[in-house]
């Protein structure tokens, strides 16, 4: 009747959920299968071809996103930093290019050379990549850590930092420093953060395509 | 003592340094052809992380302001460049339910939309803004909008600030709320930081002389009691559809989702130097006043709820040249609706909201289906309509009817206020209340494509508090036209492709392109194809072209190659 009675029913709600989520198993890994998606330099590169990785960053973007081109320095970079250490930053299209003309192949080698991106840019045509590691967002990264079994692990997901326009103001390099602990042999402190850029939709599903 | 002076200092510093930032005035665009891109955008609102926003053109939250001539034939190019579906609907205009920018006009990613229509409206403050069913929220969320001014000789011939950017003043008002990474957040009713123009803490310089302001409560559910932060009287000159007889002078004024009104405030005699605010005096205000709910959170609090807030940090600045010194006596004569002009009564009852909205609300029982017409009007008649939040009345709306201004009549709360004396389109009705207005549905019919009418909190809106009609017209003469087969020409084609129709009597309702891949990529609502269609935007390939028959509404679709 009254609309503080909507409280009380979330609350009933979220305890109800919580208790639920304390039972449930917790942090269940997630693995990575490999997977093999054409670069801008029409190669094809998979995720087995990097026989001493340690583990990848893989970041999702895309050529239209404005907060994903605030980013693409920032592949540079930390590919730069990392790859010594044998981790890798794969930067993957994921976007629908039926529904976006400015996602076509063609134009993710143009950014690439425009932006002199020294990452491989891969196209992740049928979406089925994205599907996998349940992306959301450009620019979203993962951290995939490879494990006694030779599997890739999730370690981390969400943001790449928390400030896309100042790269100089940034507070929290969350992935810079999971990658870090990685490769110090320490758990991620925090493993996910939220992400932060333009949309994916999948491709048939029902959703705001239509 | 000492120290009780240090604090007052000390507070009087932080007051006033409070950190003011100066708002965004949206570009201005002018002409009678408009292209407006829709897109994904960034804006720094907060200090730290940008925020991702949905804008137009130039702009990083809400789009340019367009203003525009009663009388001018104005056509859109409108191009959504989101990665996802939107419409765009002109609000207040009086314009062909298929040019409305309603929940069926959608406008697909990387689509290029081309309404246009004579501009039938009077002097007044419009807006447009997406209209995509269940999607509305998120999306305006993100600042995807805009305002429109309409000119015409009778406010032009008046001594009033026109300016734009100096005396005369979009003032947008809505409020966000941000999670940790300064994204916007949705599903709270209420925001917990005012933008003004998308402007946190905003402020203004303003010549010592008459200024007009613009408002618009653009916000997802909140209402502002707008006043000065010195009692002032200040002067309404326009409802939603055009001037009022004379200025109304008021200290305050309610300002509903939706509604648009222009005041003028008079600082002719404030200090170069000084400082005023427009405040939102929602302090006090009772739990059916949208933002009145006392919480600060959960799905129906706010951190400016029931408090009194800052719109708008207002310097004094000099006196431009020829400025306005005085409030106009008397701004033109409007002929309103009488209840004696209505022909057709009808009522709509705002019903649903129970269990604090896990039941949704909605008119007459009935949940929107964009596959319903509720109501068929005729063209050329004259309705009165009733709007009941009674019985058991849960909260308060702002009603909302596409295609019409309307005059309201009467408030079972008490006397219409001489505020919204005029012409409107949007109204808060509050719980418990029925509202009377008359309207005059005069043209523009089509029997099929429908108007809506609904609840402008965009939530409600979502959840399914909307309606639909059709003004429909005389019964047009059966001729059967047989077919609608046509030809395109020349093709391959460069940048027009002209229609040959082999039944010359056809009237084209609506064309379709759409790439081999079924992308669509331009839609136009009765195009005048008699001149060719402009394809130069699009990308050499091949294209089905398919065409709607006015009157039969059966498709027909044809191939051609774009060189």
């Amino acid at each position: 009747m009254n609309r503080f009675g909507y409280f009380a029913s979330i609350l009933i709600f979220a305890t109800a959920f919580i208790s639920f989520s304390f039972i449930a198993p917790k942090n269940k890994e997630k693995e990575i299968k490999n997977f093999s998606l054409k670069g801008v330099d029409n190669k094809i590169v998979s995720l087995s071809d990097y026989k001493d990785a340690k583990g990848f960053i893989i970041v999702f973007t895309c050529n239209k996103c404005p907060m994903a081109k605030l980013y693409t320095d920032r592949l540079n970079t930390i590919n730069d930093k990392f790859k010594k250490q044998h981790v890798y930053v794969l930067a993957l299209n994921s976007m629908d290019t039926l529904a976006y003309a400015e996602e076509s192949f063609k134009l993710m080698q143009k950014k690439a050379k425009n932006d002199k991106l020294t990452v491989p840019y891969l196209q992740d045509k049928k979406q089925k990549v994205a599907k996998q590691f349940n992306a959301t967002h450009t620019p979203q990264a993962f951290i995939i850590w490879k494990n006694n079994e030779n599997k890739f692990i999730i370690k981390y997901q969400g943001a790449i930092d928390d400030n896309a326009g100042e790269p100089e103001k940034v507070a929290h390099h969350y992935l810079i420093d999971s990658v870090d602990e990685l490769l110090n042999k320490k758990n991620v402190t925090i493993a996910k953060s939220e992400s932060f850029g333009c949309k994916i939709y999948y491709r048939g599903e029902k959703n705001k395509m239509n | 003592m000492k120290k009780s002076i240090l604090i007052a200092i000390t507070l009087f510093t932080v007051v006033s340094n409070a950190q003011y930032n100066n708002i965004t005035i949206p570009e201005a665009l002018y002409g009678t052809t408009f292209n407006l891109n829709i897109h994904e955008s960034i804006r720094q609102i907060k200090t730290g992380n940008q925020t991702v926003t949905g804008s137009i053109n130039n702009e990083t939250f809400w789009g340019p302001t367009l203003f525009i001539n009663k009388g001018a034939a104005v056509s859109f190019n409108v191009t959504n460049n989101l990665n996802e579906s939107t419409t765009l609907h002109w609000h207040g205009m009086h314009l062909p339910a298929v040019m409305d920018g309603g929940p069926h006009q959608v406008i697909p990613s990387g689509t290029v939309w081309q309404p246009y229509w004579t501009m039938n409206n009077n002097a007044s403050t419009y807006w447009f803004h997406p209209h995509l069913h269940e999607t509305t929220e998120e999306q305006i969320t993100k600042g995807v909008g805009g305002l429109m001014i309409v000119n015409d000789p009778i406010e032009s011939a008046l001594p009033l600030p026109r300016t734009y950017g100096t005396d005369d003043i979009p003032i947008i008002m809505t409020s966000r709320n941000f999670d940790a990474l300064n994204q916007f957040s949705i599903g709270r009713a209420y925001g917990d930081y005012m933008l003004t123009n998308g402007t946190m803490n905003g402020q203004i310089t303003l010549p010592k002389q008459v200024v007009r302001l613009r408002i618009l409560n653009a916000e997802l559910e909140r209402g502002y009691n707008l006043g000065f932060s010195d009692g002032r009287t200040f002067y309404v000159i326009t409802n939603d559809g055009g001037l009022v007889n004379a200025p109304i002078a008021v200290t305050r004024l309610p300002v509903h989702v939706g509604e648009r009104y222009e005041i003028l405030v008079n600082l002719s005699n404030d200090t170069v130097g000084t400082s005023i605010d427009l405040k939102a005096y929602n302090s006090g205000q009772s739990n059916s006043f949208p933002g009145g709910e006392p919480g600060t959170a959960g799905q129906f609090g706010s951190l400016l709820n029931n408090t009194t807030f800052n719109v708008l940090h207002i310097n004094v600045g000099s006196t431009t040249t020829n400025p306005i010194t005085a409030i106009p006596t008397t701004l033109t004569t409007n002929t309103y609706l009488t209840a004696s002009d209505a022909t057709v009564t009808r009522s709509v009852a705002i019903t649903g909201g129970q269990n604090g909205g896990a039941v949704p609300f909605t008119f007459d029982n009935t949940i929107f289906n964009i596959a319903t017409i509720n109501k068929t009007l005729a063209a050329n008649t004259t309705e009165k309509w009733t709007i009941a939040n009674t019985p058991n009345a849960v909260f308060g709306h702002s009603f909302h009817i596409h295609d019409v201004q309307f005059k309201i009549l009467t408030r079972s709360t008490g006397a219409v206020g001489a505020y919204e004396s005029g012409w409107k389109d949007t109204f808060f009705i509050s719980r418990n209340e029925s509202v009377v207005f008359v309207a005059r549905f005069a043209d523009y019919s089509d029997a099929t494509h429908p108007f809506m009418y609904h609840c402008h909190f965009s939530q409600h809106e979502d959840d399914g508090m909307m309606g639909q009609f059709v003004v429909s017209g005389p019964l047009s003469i059966a001729e059967n036209s047989s077919t609608t087969s046509f030809s395109l020409y020349p093709n391959p084609a460069n940048d027009k492709l002209f229609i040959k129709l082999k039944d010359t009597a056809t009237e084209i309702y609506y064309v379709t392109i759409t790439t081999m891949q079924g992308r669509v990529a331009m839609m136009l609502p009765q195009p005048q194809w008699q001149n060719g269609i402009d394809i130069s935007s699009l990308a050499s390939g091949v294209y089905l072209l398919q065409m709607m028959d006015k009157e039969t509404k059966s498709t027909t679709t044809r191939k051609f190659i774009k060189n």
